[in-house]
């Protein structure tokens, strides 16, 4: 079972998956109002489809853009339209959220549909065209965090062939569970998604990737594979358990032994990389027709009473989830969405989920360490450990200080574009440099000099 | 509750460790070879280590007061400097010697580039070559280890104080002008490894440092690539010299195990402020410390090279760190 596949450079962080991973998904109603927000994709931001003060019901499109890269967002519940504000974003700081007032009386709970989904699930009752356009209507997007539109990723492309479709079940972050339960309660749902991919992508060669500190996850994963119908092109990987095993380009380092140019995307080399997540949410879609308006969200850590994996719907305020889990105790320090090491921090609670939040990690002051906790940056000893861990194999450390000195061009010789901001050089850092910050603020800074980013 | 709610950028969470962490590392890595040094200089070994310890963190205390900046002793980085100058010090030298040298290597070495992080030269080695240029006679008067009689015969003038006895590199001066029989030094091995045998207060016992470096190697404190660029490429110039002429050089072995050739791999070399950062640049920068040292043992007028080896390769650091282009995963040199 032990995973030999892997990249080179990386970190172990604690694990620390035992808060939420014995915990079963738990269905967790609407609260009073969600905010849908009409960017949680990467991608043409959708317009709002509806006014306010309309009623909408579950399931309805409330947002969507006419560009080919964009994907449409639906209302999770039946209400009424409250409002079209800014709302807190997690990635954007502030974007233009849907504001729905849930109504009380015709409030029902969406329960998973992973019950419709046997091991002989058969694909072929769906055209590769009937399952892409499926998908597109569904919303769904790469839910493991980047967000890029799924139908896009799939849509067959004669001048790059499509050789291999690598599942990420990896969910290589720190106390993030989410995936993996998924993997063990919907394991049918998910291969159906992965089923209807392979379909849809016209590419049957399918591997999944899962890291070998999963071994529930993989022999259930093993077992659905030998059932289903597709047995012979669809092969489970285990991984070594390593951060970023999950990240894109390391996982198909691991699994089909290529780099992806930098600049690049997998299709250039002929992959296409898929979450679990999105693949339940393909099945879903598909199957039974339901558009992308609920997702699995582990909240965890020590600063929380109960944490566990949930079923919410996308849009619920992380305050009403927190709630939900017993609400905070004294210890927190922060509230990130996502995992520790490339989630982001929040400070408004009434930020929403999206489709890409696979989790809120609540960290005490001893998780984030004291050192880091006081920002206690010491100088650089050149220890060179940033080289040693970086998986995109540049220097961290000139970068940063490069862009601590506003020298963007000595930033952008020393290839800065190819760092995949997983946070291993932060990580590892003994004088507590904030190595990654100051490569993403390079970034942002390159951006906008070239136009290509708003101040 | 929210209030209490602090942000920053990714990652949240950090490797428990620290600068001081790593020194403490070497430091621990350094206690064998301290421990021996004391079973065999007994007090002098004291004396000199605490002399050069006391004086690296006060000229640095003072260093930061003038500089108006945060205090940095804590970090222990003085410490290790100050005790790698005392290792690499006869252990007969006046206390007064060994605190000018520690002042020197503070000061001089590394907080007038502006502290930790930004010093060229390893300090430890600015403060010996100051020294060594100074106070030459001092500097090269070998102790009789307090564990034996002074067996072997001397070849510097007699101390005012001190026994004094030749060392292997010593005798392997002499065997390369012809003067003395290279088997002499070949014979010392054992007295090389273990230690009992002239040297410098913290050099003379091989397996002590080996320990050390291997602790540092397991902790992974250092990685493997500087200490075996410089152990390899000084066994093959050795080796070379050996095999050609074996009545004028001696061997490899012994030239590893004595001088201060186990220091420098482990220790001294690896100092990761004045070191090139990419592993080829280590590569490079062993490669080049090892020669240099066996150069200047084979070849120059001094018997062990391996202060000048250091600073020279220090020097040359900020080249090969330019010169070795990292290529990025899926990518491609700049030019």
């Amino acid at each position: 079972m032990n995973g030999k596949a892997s990249f080179a450079g990386g970190v172990h962080p604690q694990e620390n998956k035992r808060f939420a991973e014995e915990r079963p998904i738990e269905t967790v109603a609407a609260g009073k109002q969600v905010a849908v927000l009409l960017g949680q994709h990467i991608g043409a931001i959708c317009k709002p489809t509806v006014a306010k003060r309309d009623k909408v019901t579950a399931g309805q499109v409330v947002g969507r853009a006419e560009a080919f890269v964009s994907a449409p967002v639906h209302s999770p519940v039946d209400g009424v339209v409250k409002d079209i504000a800014l709302q807190s974003h997690p990635v954007l700081g502030r974007a233009t959220a849907l504001i729905i007032e849930t109504d009380a009386e015709s409030a029902k709970v969406k329960e998973p549909c992973a019950a419709r989904f046997k091991a002989d699930f058969d694909a072929s009752a769906w055209a590769p065209a009937q399952i892409r356009d499926a998908i597109q209507e569904a919303g769904i997007v790469g839910m493991g965090g980047a967000g890029f539109p799924t139908r896009v990723k799939l849509e067959p492309n004669p001048q790059m062939p499509k050789d291999v479709i690598i599942i990420n079940g990896c969910e290589c972050e720190p106390f993030i569970t989410c995936d993996y339960r998924v993997m063990i309660e919907w394991t049918h749902q998910v291969l159906a998604g992965v089923q209807l991919a392979a379909r849809a992508a016209e590419c049957p060669n399918v591997k999944i990737a899962i890291e070998d500190n999963k071994p529930e996850a993989i022999r259930l994963m093993r077992e659905a594979v030998r059932q289903c119908r597709d047995a012979e092109n669809i092969k489970v990987v285990p991984v070594r358990t390593k951060y970023p095993q999950g990240g894109e380009r390391q996982l198909i380092k691991a699994v089909w032994n290529k780099d992806v140019p930098v600049g690049g995307i997998p299709p250039m080399i002929g992959v296409v990389v898929l979450n679990v997540a999105t693949c339940a949410a393909i099945a879903e879609a598909v199957v039974c027709g339901g558009p992308l308006t609920h997702r699995v969200v582990t909240v965890s850590g020590s600063s929380i009473d109960r944490p566990g994996n949930f079923y919410v719907p996308i849009g619920t305020a992380v305050e009403d989830l927190i709630e939900h889990c017993g609400g905070l105790n004294d210890k927190i320090a922060r509230v990130i969405l996502g995992g520790p090491m490339m989630g982001f921090a929040i400070a408004d609670l009434s930020t929403p989920i999206t489709k890409t939040g696979g989790a809120i990690t609540l960290l005490t002051k001893e998780e984030i360490t004291r050192a880091k906790y006081d920002r206690r940056e010491t100088p650089c000893i050149r220890c060179g450990r940033c080289l040693q861990v970086c998986p995109a194999g540049i220097n961290p450390t000139r970068i940063a200080h490069a862009v601590k000195h506003g020298m963007l061009d000595v930033a952008e010789k020393y290839h800065m574009n190819a760092c995949i901001e997983c946070g291993c050089c932060s990580y590892i850092c003994p004088a507590n440099i904030e190595l990654t910050g100051y490569i993403k603020t390079g970034k942002i800074l390159v951006a906008r000099a070239k136009k290509r980013m708003p101040q | 509750m929210v209030d209490r709610l602090t942000v920053s950028p990714a990652p949240h969470i950090s490797k428990a460790h620290s600068t001081r962490s790593i020194m403490l590392d070497v430091l621990i890595g350094l206690a064998p070879a301290m421990v021996m040094a004391v079973i065999y200089f007994r007090m002098r070994a004291v004396a000199v280590v605490a002399a050069c310890v006391i004086a690296c963190v006060a000229t640095e205390w003072v260093c930061n007061v003038i500089r108006k900046r945060a205090q940095s002793i804590d970090d222990l980085s003085a410490v290790v400097t100050g005790v790698i100058l005392a290792f690499s010090l006869p252990p007969s030298v006046p206390v007064w010697l060994a605190v000018l040298g520690g002042a020197f290597a503070i000061a001089i070495g590394k907080m007038v580039f502006g502290g930790l992080g930004s010093n060229t030269f390893n300090p430890a080695m600015a403060g010996r070559a100051f020294l060594t240029a100074s106070f030459g006679m001092m500097m090269t008067t070998w102790t009789v280890p307090a564990t034996i009689d002074p067996a072997m015969p001397a070849i510097s003038p007699a101390n005012t104080e001190a026994i004094t006895q030749a060392t292997p590199l010593g005798w392997s001066k002499d065997a390369i002008k012809g003067k003395a029989d290279a088997d002499v030094a070949n014979r010392q091995l054992r007295s090389a490894a273990t230690g009992q045998i002239g040297g410098c207060l913290g050099e003379t016992s091989a397996i002590a440092l080996i320990i050390g470096g291997v602790y540092l190697l397991i902790k992974r404190t250092i990685t493997y690539h500087i200490p075996a660029a410089v152990l390899v490429s000084a066994a093959v110039f050795a080796g070379i010299g050996y095999l050609a002429r074996p009545e004028a050089y001696i061997s490899p072995v012994v030239h590893l195990m004595s001088g201060g050739m186990l220091l420098c791999a482990f220790f001294i070399a690896t100092d990761p402020v004045t070191a090139p950062l990419p592993a080829k640049g280590m590569w490079i920068f062993g490669v080049g410390v090892g020669a240099l040292v066996m150069l200047i043992r084979m070849v120059g007028e001094y018997p062990e090279g391996v202060m000048f080896a250091i600073l020279l390769m220090n020097a040359a650091t900020p080249l090969i760190d330019r010169f070795c282009k990292l290529v990025p995963t899926g990518g491609k040199a700049n030019a």
